[in-house]
């Protein structure tokens, strides 16, 4: 959980997520991709992968990672950071459950 | 002597009374109320009395002799109407009685979905006797039929103990695979197989609409439409903490009644303990917190001090017969390591989950012996480097030095069986390997049969003849579909089919996957494989797609989609392209392009338009032009003996019927095909996957070419002279290559594996062969020819298509 | 003194023994054939092979063998069995894997006035059928039960049968199957233990014992997990259930009860891995004068024990 968040934004239920899947979040300009796992874990990329700005939330997940649709990066849900041999980083977004609730940490720019 | 009134005389008060009595049994004069008309049971007991392998005798906690003899006065089968904190009272239903300390044992009661025909007799929740028991008198009927909603714990332990006494059973699952809370995929598979060993059926992903009845129960009605006949439905989806009394009563209640440490609530008299008590966030439902909690409660009232801690939780499920375990954090996650065991001959699955050299979580199937230590090692947080690799042997295994697969197979007797199939043993192998001069795998099983039949004995037999050769030995290098498994597609492919294997989690769990639920690689592959074999009967993996056949659209490099419908043979009207024209202004799209196959390209579309541009189009009577998928794409023509003065025959209308015939179809990869109305060939069929190129004499089909990062012409499979039997001869050369390729293995290079000559003998020359191989592609067509855009148009996964929320930056800007 | 003031007067069983391979023959282990003292040294001269009499008819066909008339039949000991009032016997191979481990022979008199049911059933078209049974007095629950099928997990013999486990039934006159059970009730039938029979081959066999409260199979029943993948080693046992008479319910969920190989009775059925009959041995609880074990095989794995005292 980020310190600097002092908005949390609802932006749905958690059931609205297809497991293994994302939906993503408008925030004026920026395209937040909000995931769940398998396991239901929630987590939330800047919907953009750090090669050539791919929508990672049309990405495949699997071990805790999205694959870009694009040209295959494999992005870490949990620090954004490229796996493997591919170098870069996606901005990571606060984001927790109330309940069933899906609450998105936002700051804005 | 003080007073203590005790309300709910549950497994936690009563272990709490246990604790009390035997350190001071003078301290208390104990009141215990309970709503219940009877005293202290062991409540998680009640599957056994439910399945008839133990009787309500045998689970009695506490009886009569025991109260009495610690001179506690029952008030069994009275509900508590109210507590006076000012006058320190508890009003019963008759009477009222004074505390010095009140202990609040209240428990949880069953979550009743809200749902139509919840309240009608027949409908019953599964928490304490009675509940057993209605359920027990319920299975009196004849050929009675219960439903069972929520595959968790409760759930199974029902269904299993209503089929036990003669039922027919449905359990209705939520999720997709039971215990998700508790197990993962590959563990829920097993699971679900046990379950339905025992006849029981299991539905998951299935949401309960209503139950149906009028003056009783008489099915339950899904969201899908379908209706399960039920005499008895049982309601076992959770439960809630019961803290309506405390509320009433003014103490502080979040989620459920809120303790410290001390189980105290925030009236320092009054103290809870049990399912009613939420510490530290935490709500508890298994019994070892709850023993924990009457420990503390215990000494807390005899004045000595002790802290309330919550520790790592196991659970185990009281079905005979089926031995699952896990505990601890076993999600997936970065930093975090799985270990994976899988032995598909005896329903074995384990999984460890790493961090940091400590083992967090732990996942069991089948073989449950280690649990206890395992559990140990999650709950002390043990520094696991040590014996990181043999850890997932269990105990025994620990303290010699690291298992060398090789050495393994080395220290076998000869009589150990390597090849359950066909019941080779290891001397076998090594004779035949050593006295006929085998060296490789092929030999050894045209031999002695070993690994000849499933094949997942292969890695072992190579061993032994690494053992046996040394060097002389060079493993087959087959390369594995991908780091998930050592298997090759084929072997895959093969086993799917013999071992008919029909889920994602089956394929895993059965051909001993290393990662428990496979990766971006494999998980596509599978879902292929399954819908190319099982097209009746498999669920399309939703999630294990690829974008561009999820959205069913082309992504796009700026993450835009292109839409491209079909246009059959390459043919339209002006109808249809007024509607494209129209669509394109209506949405902005930015680009239209006419493609290589004869058909029309909008691109730059976005994702959220998407539906509404199929809706359209729709309206025109255009359908998806499959322009994204591993399937059926175009069918190229040129225009043929209609017009032209060289066509030998009706090459666009072959090319139409060609193209209403198979499309939808999918394929390992793209599938394009093109028909040539003569030799000059202008709808170069002779550079495509399939291609036809009309004669004075019928229909040459080619296949096999490649126009893109290789280049290829065709390969001619042979002559056919009636435009039914070029369509019945193409159809079954895709469905040859659909059950034999290799995913995103486009036709050239299959048929190059394959062999030209072999696809010509069992397409051309074997008539049989043909002939059900074109049977098979007509009944997956059944399933398959359904226009993915009508179907999204009616809202089916319309969760892909719109953001699931938007903000106006401004917005946000203002409120921080 | 207890044991002789809780014995009741009859017991379904008369005669149980254990014949154990010898060479090519089947030769007498233990036995206990309480008061019948002809016969024990009679079936003591004994001998089968293979094929022969009723233990080597169970050994040579490997599956478990009812036989309700001694006259005309393949039957050894006729004449001895008669004149100590026995009628009817049931034959149960134990196998591990391949290989003939033991015979467990029961005989039993009275038919018209002792009730109780052993059974085998055998799976036809994925049902388990009746294969045979002896029934003694509970002529109705007989019928009953020629005319009763199992489906995977239904009743004791189905859920035997889907969980691979012996199991013991306390209720049998509720639910279960309907008429069956409450025939069963009407006989008086109240404890069932079923077990799985592996034999070799493919074929199912599941064996129930029905006990009734004037005429018991036994009044102790202990059921012993020894599966390495469930109590973690090869040479242990841990009692997963059981009942008594005397002593109540025997599971205990908190404390785990465990022997390992050649501890008392139970430990010598798993050490030896055959079954027993023991009399008035040491190891047999207070206010019991009998016991038999018997090893539960999966494939050759001892996988469970069950033991019955008198």
């Amino acid at each position: 959980m980020n310190v600097m968040t002092d908005e949390w934004l609802d932006v749905g239920e958690i059931s609205d997520i297809p497991r293994r899947g994302a939906r993503c979040i408008r925030i004026g300009e920026t395209s937040v991709a909000v995931f769940r796992t398998a396991d239901d874990q929630i987590h939330a990329l800047e919907d953009k992968c750090p090669h050539r700005n791919g929508p990672l939330s049309q990405g495949i997940v699997h071990d805790g990672c999205v694959t870009c649709p694009l040209h295959n990066w494999v992005i870490s849900l949990k620090t954004g950071q490229a796996q493997g041999a591919d170098e870069g980083s996606t901005e990571v977004y606060p984001v927790r459950l109330d309940g069933t609730r899906v609450l998105l940490g936002f700051r804005g720019k | 002597m003080k007073r203590l009134v005790v309300i709910g005389a549950g497994m936690a008060s009563g272990r709490m009374l246990e604790h009390l009595f035997e350190a001071d049994p003078d301290a208390f004069q104990v009141t215990l109320f309970n709503a219940e008309p009877r005293g202290n049971y062991n409540r998680i007991m009640l599957s056994p009395v439910l399945s008839g392998e133990k009787s309500y005798e045998e689970i009695v906690t506490h009886d009569d002799d025991w109260y009495a003899g610690n001179n506690v006065t029952c008030r069994f089968g009275e509900r508590v109407t109210g507590i006076d904190r000012e006058r320190r009272v508890v009003c019963g239903e008759h009477g009222e009685v004074a505390y010095d300390k009140l202990v609040i044992a209240t428990g949880s009661s069953p979550f009743i979905i809200p749902v139509e025909g919840r309240d009608l007799p027949g409908v019953v929740s599964y928490r304490d006797l009675d509940d057993t028991n209605a359920m027990i008198d319920a299975t009196g009927l004849p050929n009675a039929r219960a439903v069972v909603i929520g595959g968790g714990l409760l759930g199974l332990e029902a269904a299993a103990g209503l089929r036990l006494r003669g039922m027919e059973v449905t359990i209705i699952h939520l999720a997709g695979h039971l215990m998700e809370r508790q197990l993962d995929e590959a563990a829920g598979y097993l699971l679900q197989k046990d379950i339905e060993n025992r006849g029981i059926r299991v539905i998951t992903r299935a949401s309960t609409k209503a139950i149906l009845g009028k003056s009783r129960v008489e099915g339950v009605a899904l969201e899908d439409g379908s209706v399960i006949p039920a005499d008895l439905v049982v309601m076992a989806v959770g439960i809630r903490p019961s803290a309506q009394l405390a509320k009433d009563t003014g103490l502080e209640v979040g989620r459920a009644i809120t303790v410290n440490a001390s189980m105290q609530t925030s009236d320092p008299d009054i103290y809870a303990v049990g399912e009613c008590v939420e510490f530290e966030g935490t709500l508890f439902g298994l019994v070892a917190p709850l023993y924990d909690q009457a420990k503390v409660l215990a000494k807390e009232l005899l004045g000595e001090g002790d802290a309330f801690v919550v520790k790592e939780l196991s659970t185990k499920l009281k079905v005979t017969g089926c031995d699952l375990f896990s505990a601890g954090d076993f999600a997936e996650g970065e930093g975090r390591e799985d270990i994976v065991f899988r032995d598909p001959a005896r329903g074995v699955y384990r999984r460890l989950v790493i961090e940091r050299n400590r083992l967090v979580g732990a996942v069991m199937y089948g073989d449950t012996a280690d649990s206890n230590w395992f559990f140990g090692l999650i709950r002390d947080g043990e520094d696991i480097a040590e014996m990181r690799e043999t850890l997932i042997f269990g105990q025994s295994y620990q303290g010699g030095a690291p298992l060398d697969p090789t050495a393994a197979v080395a220290a076998l007797p000869d009589d150990a069986e390597i090849c359950g199939c066909n019941g080779v043993c290891k001397g076998t192998i090594v004779e035949a390997v050593s006295t006929k001069g085998l060296t490789t795998l092929d030999d050894v099983r045209a031999h002695t049969k070993a690994s000849a039949s499933c094949g997942t004995c292969t890695g072992l037999v190579e061993k032994l003849m690494v053992l046996t050769l040394g060097d002389a030995f060079e493993a087959a290098a087959v390369p594995p579909m991908c780091k998930c498994t050592d298997l090759g597609h084929d072997e895959v492919r093969r086993l799917i089919k013999t071992k008919e294997l029909k889920t994602i989690p089956a394929v895993m769990q059965e051909l001993e996957w290393k990662t428990s639920c496979g990766c971006a690689k494999c998980r596509p592959a599978l879902n292929y494989y399954l819908v190319s074999d099982w097209p009746e009967e498999y669920a399309d993996d939703y999630q294990s797609r690829f974008i561009n056949e999820r959205v069913h659209a082309n992504i796009q490099k700026d993450g835009t989609y292109s839409v491209v419908p079909r246009m059959w043979g390459g043919q339209t009207t002006s109808a249809e392209l007024r509607a494209i024209a129209d669509v394109v202004d209506k949405f902005n799209i930015p680009s239209v392009k006419c493609t290589g196959g004869q058909r029309i390209d909008m691109l730059g579309v976005k994702k959220e338009d998407l539906p509404a541009i199929w809706a359209d189009l729709g309206k025109a009577g255009f359908v998806s032009g499959h322009a994204y998928a591993k399937g059926l794409r175009t069918v190229k023509t040129c225009v043929g003996s209609d017009w032209c003065r060289f066509g030998t025959q009706d090459s666009t209308g072959l090319g139409v019927r060609l193209e209403k015939f198979m499309w939808g179809s999918w394929t390992p990869a793209k599938v394009k095909l093109a028909v040539s109305g003569c030799p000059r060939n202008c709808a170069e069929a002779t550079c495509k996957d399939v291609g036809v190129v009309c004669v004075d004499s019928g229909y040459e089909i080619h296949y096999a070419g490649a126009a893109g990062l290789d280049i290829k012409g065709t390969e001619v499979l042979g002559l056919v002279k009636t435009e039914d039997e070029a369509v019945e001869y193409i159809s079954a050369l895709v469905q040859m290559y659909r059950e034999q390729g290799h995913y995103l293995e486009r036709i050239y290079k299959w048929a190059k594996r394959i062999g030209y000559d072999e696809v010509r003998r069992q397409i051309m020359e074997d008539a049989e062969a043909r002939k059900a191989y074109f049977d098979r592609f007509v009944f997956s067509q059944k399933f398959a020819q359904v226009d993915p855009w009508s179907e999204r148009v009616s809202g089916k996964d319309k969760h892909e298509f719109k953001p699931m929320a938007s903000f106006p930056e401004s917005k946000v800007e203002a409120a921080e | 003194m207890d044991a002789v003031l809780d014995k009741p007067v009859n017991t379904f069983i008369e005669v149980t023994e254990v014949w154990v391979p010898d060479g090519d023959r089947l030769v007498l282990d233990s036995g206990n054939y309480g008061t019948l003292k002809e016969f024990a040294t009679i079936s003591g001269q004994e001998s089968f092979a293979k094929g022969e009499g009723l233990p080597g008819k169970a050994w040579g066909e490997a599956r478990p063998v009812v036989l309700k008339e001694f006259d005309g039949s393949y039957f050894k000991r006729t004449e001895a069995a008669k004149a100590a009032g026995l009628t009817s016997a049931v034959a149960v191979p134990v196998f591990s894997g391949d290989t003939l481990k033991a015979v467990l022979v029961v005989l039993c008199a009275d038919d018209d006035v002792r009730t109780g049911a052993i059974e085998v059933w055998t799976e036809k078209d994925d049902l388990l059928m009746l294969e045979d049974g002896y029934y003694g007095a509970a002529k109705h629950f007989e019928w009953v039960s020629q005319h009763t099928h199992f489906p995977r997990g239904q009743g004791l013999p189905g859920g035997v049968w889907a969980a691979n486990t012996p199991m013991l039934m306390r209720d049998l006159g509720s639910g279960y199957r309907f008429i069956r059970s409450d025939s069963a009730g009407k006989a008086g039938l109240t404890t069932g233990l079923g077990l799985p029979v592996s034999v070799p081959g493919d074929k199912t066999y599941v064996l129930t014992l029905l006990s009734a409260r004037g005429t018991p199979i036994a009044r102790r029943f202990e059921l012993w997990d020894a599966r390495s993948a469930k109590v973690g080693s090869a040479n242990d046992a841990v009692l997963a259930d059981g009942i008594c008479t005397r002593e109540g319910p025997l599971w205990n969920d908190e404390k785990e009860r465990r022997v390992s190989a050649w501890q008392g009775l139970i430990g010598k059925v798993l050490g030896s891995g055959m079954p027993i009959v023991e009399r008035d041995a040491p190891g047999i609880p207070a206010g019991y004068s009998m016991m038999v074990g018997l090893p539960i095989y999966q494939g050759v794995e001892l996988a469970h024990i069950v033991a019955w005292y008198l």
